[in-house]
């Protein structure tokens, strides 16, 4: 692992969130290095998806700041940040039916002016991502009549348009059965490799985080309770405190949930 | 591209034609062109004909915005209360008997218009934010008060009744030329505005935070549009009355027929909702001619089937 100060492209520091007295996010402290695979995972209500829209400007922190690049994340007019970091949700609703290729254009905003129509180079970037995606040929299909897979990998498609170096994933595969969630989560890796885009995904699938992650965040409570190599975190022991279950890990692989009835 | 070009240029000449109808039809049948003949035309009917233009267009250019903004397909430009504020404004104008300029009925319409957009946008910010369901259902509310306020006043005074009636079903029959010269730069700046935004406005469509990762300034976007929207909606009220129906349904058959992407809902909204109001105009004066209908019991009586149509199908999505 390189720890080379030019590399470190999100640095979070010691940020809290709060809604009136209750602390959703406290004091959290770690930065992200470029080209990272980052894991993020916990109990639901740790803190996750609060930590994930602060780092996308959705949330302010109530207490420390942000950097993207070196410098605040509020200092970034909207357009300019969205260059910078792409977001991609558990799901996206669609009120009325656009189509996929209109949806991936939508990444080609934060390059357009106001009242100026999609340039040649937006529509080869947006024909890139969606072959990369493998949703070429979904382009004229509605995007409400899309499966969860199909859905979510034009969804991939238009963060990629963005052509951002950071991609935070909220939870992006819950909704799928598990041969889609292996190939979202292929296609991430292809993404993180080529593109050497930072990946900040949010997964309840520990397995999944084991195999495609090299850094895992475990959230408690709120807190980053453990960060680090993906192997280190993942242990027994860890899991047992996050979880409250019991677990086994095969060969630095596979991880077994055993029980619970001890608890 | 140069399909949307073909149609403009159709759609302006279905335009044209239906004004030159508007100008020729009506109780008074124009068969030569005597000094009477021009005098109808030129100070009663060309204001009306160009009026039924300038509301059409703007209301269904805003009802597409807010439709996004609010992410709601039941949003119209009266969302925010401001047809009922209007109303109100009529009703007291009307009962206090006022109609001299600054006390007229028009800017009393136009005044409590704005001011009730004002208390249902405070009612549902939250800090710098909008919460779209309180708004919405604040929005609903007040238009219960307000409808329970303006049954207070008519039935207090009796004499006046009709006359708040016919107002709030809207018209077009009291349109002069000054009146124009005040709407004209609010719908073209209005629409202008709106247009600039359609992009954001479909990212808006997709949620907030997704659009705001999009790149959107959601905030400052949200303020602009409500607020130059707000000012063309309630300009038109206080000159036409409230005219229901047409910015609610005239951008769902345009996305019908050209799908979701607002630069190109928004013109040929533009040109949906001349189309509607010229037609409306033309059916209410010439169905019980000499009389005249209201247009808004016209827009209604078309809009209405129509958009129960729309749910009955939507519906059929949900549960096939």
């Amino acid at each position: 692992m390189k720890d080379n100060l030019n590399d470190i492209i999100v640095e979070v520091n010691n940020i809290s969130y709060s809604v009136r007295d209750k602390n959703i996010i406290e004091n959290m402290n770690f930065t992200l290095e470029r080209g990272g695979f980052y894991s993020v995972i916990g109990t639901n209500g740790s803190g996750k998806t609060t930590l994930l829209r602060c780092i996308s400007n959705s949330l302010q922190p109530t207490k420390g700041n942000i950097k993207i690049n070196n410098k605040l994340i509020n200092k970034y007019t909207p357009k300019v940040l969205a260059r910078h970091i792409s977001v991609v949700s558990q799901n996206t609703e669609f009120l009325f039916d656009f189509s996929s290729f209109q949806v991936v254009m939508m990444g080609r905003m934060a390059y357009q002016k106001l009242l100026q129509t999609d340039s040649e180079q937006d529509l080869i970037v947006v024909k890139q991502c969606m072959e990369k995606t493998n949703t070429w040929h979904l382009k004229d299909r509605s995007i409400k009549q899309l499966s969860g897979g199909e859905l979510q990998r034009v969804m991939i498609a238009r963060a990629l348009a963005q052509q951002t170096p950071i991609m935070l994933l909220d939870e992006p595969i819950s909704s799928l059965d598990i041969h889609h969630q292996f190939d979202i989560m292929e296609l991430l890796k292809k993404i993180n490799k080529e593109n050497n885009t930072t990946i900040f995904i949010i997964l309840h699938n520990l397995t999944l985080a084991l195999k495609y992650s090299n850094k895992t965040l475990a959230l408690k409570n709120g807190k980053l309770k453990y960060f680090g190599n993906t192997e280190e975190i993942l242990t027994k022991e860890n899991i047992q405190e996050l979880f409250k279950i019991k677990a086994k890990i095969i060969d630095n692989k596979h991880i077994i949930i055993q029980n619970n009835e001890n608890f | 591209m140069k399909k949307d070009i073909f149609w403009y240029f159709i759609l302006t000449i279905v335009v044209f034609i239906l004004m030159l109808l508007g100008l020729f039809l009506g109780s008074v049948d124009i068969v030569s062109f005597d000094e009477n003949s021009l005098y109808i035309i030129k100070n009663l009917r060309l204001p009306r004909v160009i009026m039924c233009v300038l509301s059409g267009a703007g209301l269904a250019v805003c009802g597409a915005a807010y439709q996004a903004i609010f992410r709601n397909p039941l949003s119209d430009p009266y969302t925010l209360g401001i047809s009922s504020g209007a109303s109100l404004g009529a009703a007291i104008a009307i009962v206090l008997g006022f109609d001299v300029f600054f006390f007229s009925i028009g800017s009393f319409a136009f005044l409590f218009a704005l001011l009730t957009v004002w208390i249902i946008i405070r009612i549902a910010s939250v800090g710098n934010r909008l919460h779209i369901t309180t708004l919405l259902l604040a929005g609903i509310s007040i238009n219960f008060l307000i409808a329970a306020l303006i049954s207070i006043i008519m039935v207090i005074n009796q004499d006046s009744m009709d006359k708040i009636i016919f107002w709030t079903m809207g018209s077009m029959s009291g349109s002069k030329f000054s009146d124009i010269a005040i709407v004209l730069p609010f719908v073209v700046v209005g629409i202008i505005i709106i247009r600039i935004y359609a992009r954001d406005l479909n990212a808006l469509l997709t949620g907030t935070d997704s659009a705001r990762s999009l790149g959107v300034n959601v905030e400052r976007t949200k303020k602009l549009l409500l607020f130059f929207s707000t000012l063309m909606i309630g300009v038109i009220v206080s000159y036409c009355g409230v005219i229901g129906f047409v910015g609610l349904i005239v951008p769902h058959i345009i996305r019908l027929l050209v799908g979701a992407d607002n630069r190109r809902i928004i013109p040929y909204s533009i040109f949906g909702g001349m189309i509607f109001m010229l037609l409306a105009d033309i059916i209410s004066r010439t169905m019980i001619a000499p009389s005249e209908l209201p247009i808004g019991s016209i827009t209604a009586i078309v809009g209405a089937p129509f958009f129960i149509y729309l749910l009955y199908n939507a519906k059929k999505k949900l549960n096939p």
